[in-house]
């Protein structure tokens, strides 16, 4: 394989998760009671023998970078390379990362140190399978300029809002983007995945610096459409959009289905991620739990339904935790009822005893929250 | 100010034969435990929350899995500079050409000169094969201030079951005045652990001497403590409170597995600043099916419960599917429980398939049922 760089992209400017988002990027937001949102792309491209890999964050990189700095992704300790690089605030207040082309130039020559023959760019905010050899396979042989990884979804009208729908020709050429603005019910989603040489990239970097400050990298592709080959590979399977709390909610309920769970991360596909210690999880006499997926470190002593668990939580006789995400070094004391709630981490749930959220919007339980 | 040097030797050599089948192919110290763990986790994890940097883990019987795993010291973050996991196994010798370690002392014995280039000033001796959480650092403090020359574990037992364990006999200050194995009539409750702190020169001396005595069975218990004793050394007892278990047997192996389900067994492995560490499994969270019914259990990352589970310790990548029950069991690594089977009283070993339907162990059963690849082959014979 020629040499790979894989580029983990921050999230765009349409990425609003309720609450969650005021602590930490989406990338390393905790997902499933284990894992952070990162662990899925960036095990896709160890999986896939991407070596190399440059993570981009925006702003407020300290849980990203502990996160990181403590998860080897199963890469060649010397050869093998996870480098971060984030943004900053500078004096005035602004964010110096407003657009990732922005980032990219700044950072270009840690990209260019690598010294790849091709560039990989993946979002932070979805979650999906992609071995991306077989994705760089594809765009050499199609002698695409770019190759964008696309799904054909249901459901656009709900999901996938503001990010890009695709026109393909027979040829499975890209002819135009459009920006969903949900008047469909079906269509093509962009995954927001590039592959393209490195040479390719440096150009689309300038003449997105050069056009406007603002525009980024899915501007400048859109409109190289009618310059440009620009290729659609088809992704198969389940793929989620963590653009909004809600969609953040539906990925950890659609993927904490059994069948789901284990066809996304298996023995053949292991989804990497830190390791902290716990022990298996102790559930007490009287705890009743299905239809859920739990974290290890809990202790278990009321009810759990249809709910996500985090790590080392503690939930008390006669709770009822029902359709909910709870983040990992949570307290619910006893008799507090929970339904349809996204609880964020280190809260503790005392004296409110119950809390109601809807399915289409989830209440929010603050970070370190004690109510 | 240089910090007294103190190098752990883990005696992991054993093959734990009363294990049966666990230790067909595995050294006992590898054998799994409480759903993520292998049983030489708790002294690996011990010495490094003891501040204790260089651990020699002594292997013999059956070592290819025990000292590949062992070997990563990252795994209990032993791996800083200078320090480290080192797996010592049998090798042949310039001098004495190729030798097994013949019995607890030799085995040290054929590491001196490993323990020199370390530069120990003391040793300390663990087993691989006990199930607990213990600070060897006050105990070396406490050996210092003694000004002993070594100073042995002890927790008090039963007086009954005194009889099955080497027995010390302490004057008022706690000196090791009698040492007895398994003694008919013991004088005292106070039983080894087997966790020996020796300062060096003197059990250098020692060993040598010991090495040379062909009468020896170069054991720590039947041949060095008598020794030190015989020779006025001071010995001192340290008396350790707390959870200590030997899992040498089937069902011990099991009661120590079902004590983490009592919140009153003083082993808390949800303490925060004594974590347990091991092999992180990259596996998936607990997949608890909306058919599953939990009644006390303790159940680890990779399992999938669709069916009923009761009294029993689930360990990595297990699957119960529905309609199958599991009751005060113990289900270890792998193994697939299918539909409808109902187990009782049983230890599952690794990467066992039960068949649906299967019925095995006995509510009121006096031993535990260890269910093997070759049980059920057994099984399938009689049946045929």
């Amino acid at each position: 394989m020629s040499k790979v760089l894989g580029i983990l992209n921050f999230e765009p400017s349409y990425v609003h998760v309720r609450g969650l988002e005021e602590f930490r990027p989406i990338s390393a937001t905790s997902i499933l009671g284990r894992y952070r949102v990162i662990d899925f792309m960036l095990s896709n491209f160890t999986n896939s023998g991407v070596e190399a890999i440059k993570v981009f964050i925006k702003n407020r990189p300290r849980s990203t970078v502990e996160h990181i700095t403590h998860t080897s992704y199963n890469l060649n300790s010397k050869r093998g390379k996870i480098q971060l690089l984030h943004g900053d605030v500078d004096y005035s207040n602004n964010e110096i990362f407003n657009v990732d082309v922005q980032a990219f130039k700044t950072y270009m020559q840690f990209i260019d140190v690598e010294n790849p023959s091709y560039v990989i760019i993946a979002p932070s905010h979805f979650i999906f399978k992609q071995d991306f050899s077989e994705l760089l396979d594809y765009h050499c042989k199609s002698k695409n300029d770019i190759t964008v990884l696309y799904q054909n979804a249901k459901n656009t009208d709900k999901e996938y809002l503001m990010g890009d729908l695709l026109s393909i020709d027979d040829n499975k050429r890209i002819t135009a983007f459009h920006k969903n603005r949900g008047k469909y019910k079906s269509g093509n989603v962009s995954l927001e995945t590039y592959v393209m040489s490195t040479l390719t990239f440096k150009q689309l970097v300038e003449e997105a610096t050069m056009t406007s400050s603002l525009y980024s990298l899915s501007d400048i592709v859109s409109d190289c459409a009618r310059a440009m080959k620009i290729g659609a590979y088809q992704h198969r399977g389940f793929c989620a959009c963590i653009s909004t709390l809600n969609a953040y909610y539906e990925a950890n309920m659609q993927i904490k289905k059994e069948k789901e769970l284990l066809n996304l991360i298996n023995d053949d596909w292991p989804i990497y991620t830190m390791t902290n210690d716990s022990c298996p999880t102790l559930y007490k006499s009287g705890a009743k739990v299905s239809g859920s997926i739990i974290a290890n470190g809990c202790q278990i002593e009321g009810t759990v339904i249809n709910s996500v668990i985090g790590r080392n939580v503690i939930i008390k006789e006669g709770a009822v935790v029902k359709d909910s995400v709870i983040l990992p070094d949570t307290f619910i004391d006893k008799n507090v009822k929970l339904d349809y709630a996204v609880v964020d981490r280190l809260s503790i749930i005392t004296h409110i005893k119950d809390l109601k959220g809807t399915r289409e919007e989830p209440i929010y339980i603050k970070r370190g929250d004690r109510i | 100010m240089k910090k007294n040097n103190m190098v752990a030797m883990i005696l992991a050599g054993g093959r734990g034969s009363r294990l049966f089948d666990l230790t067909k192919k595995v050294a006992k110290p590898a054998v799994h435990f409480g759903g993520k763990y292998r049983i030489i986790d708790f002294a690996l994890s011990n010495c490094a929350n003891s501040h204790i940097s260089t651990v020699g883990v002594l292997v013999q019987y059956e070592s290819i899995l025990l000292s590949s795993y062992s070997a990563r010291s990252s795994t209990w973050g032993l791996d800083s500079n200078g320090g480290g996991v080192y797996v010592l196994s049998p090798r042949e010798k310039d001098e004495t050409g190729l030798g097994l370690y013949n019995g607890t002392a030799d085995a040290i014995y054929q590491n001196l000169d490993f323990l020199d280039q370390e530069d120990a000033d003391y040793v300390l001796i663990l087993s691989g094969d006990h199930i607990y959480k213990m600070d060897y650092e006050k105990m070396l403090k406490a050996h210092i201030e003694a000004n002993a020359e070594a100073t042995i574990a002890v927790i008090e037992v039963p007086k009954k079951e005194a009889s099955r364990f080497g027995i010390m006999n302490t004057d008022k200050n706690d000196r090791i005045i009698e040492f007895e194995e398994k003694p008919k009539e013991p004088k005292s409750n106070l039983a080894s652990m087997g966790v020996y702190i020796f300062s060096y020169k003197t059990l250098r001396k020692y060993l040598k001497e010991d090495a040379k005595n062909t009468d020896s069975a170069h054991d720590f218990g039947k041949n060095l403590i008598p020794a030190y004793i015989r020779d006025n050394l001071k010995l001192q007892a340290y008396r350790f409170k707390g959870y200590w278990k030997d899992v040498g047997t089937i069902d011990s192996l099991w009661e120590a597995n079902m004590d983490l389900l009592k919140s009153n067994s003083g082993l808390d492995l949800f303490d925060p600043e004594w974590k347990i560490y091991t092999d992180d499994a990259s596996a998936t969270p607990q997949c608890i099916g909306s058919k599953a019914k939990i009644d006390s259990a303790f159940i680890t990352q990779g399992a999938i419960v669709n069916g009923e589970v009761k009294q029993s310790v689930i360990f990595s990548g297990a699957e119960i599917q529905e309609t199958a029950k599991v009751t005060d069991s113990v289900i270890m690594n792998n193994v697939v429980v299918g539909k409808g089977a109902k187990l009782t009283r049983c230890l599952v070993a690794d990467d066992v398939k039960i068949p649906d339907g299967m019925v095995l162990g006995k509510k009121n059963s006096s031993d535990i049922l260890l269910v093997s690849k070759a049980l059920l082959a057994k099984a399938g014979e009689s049946h045929e």
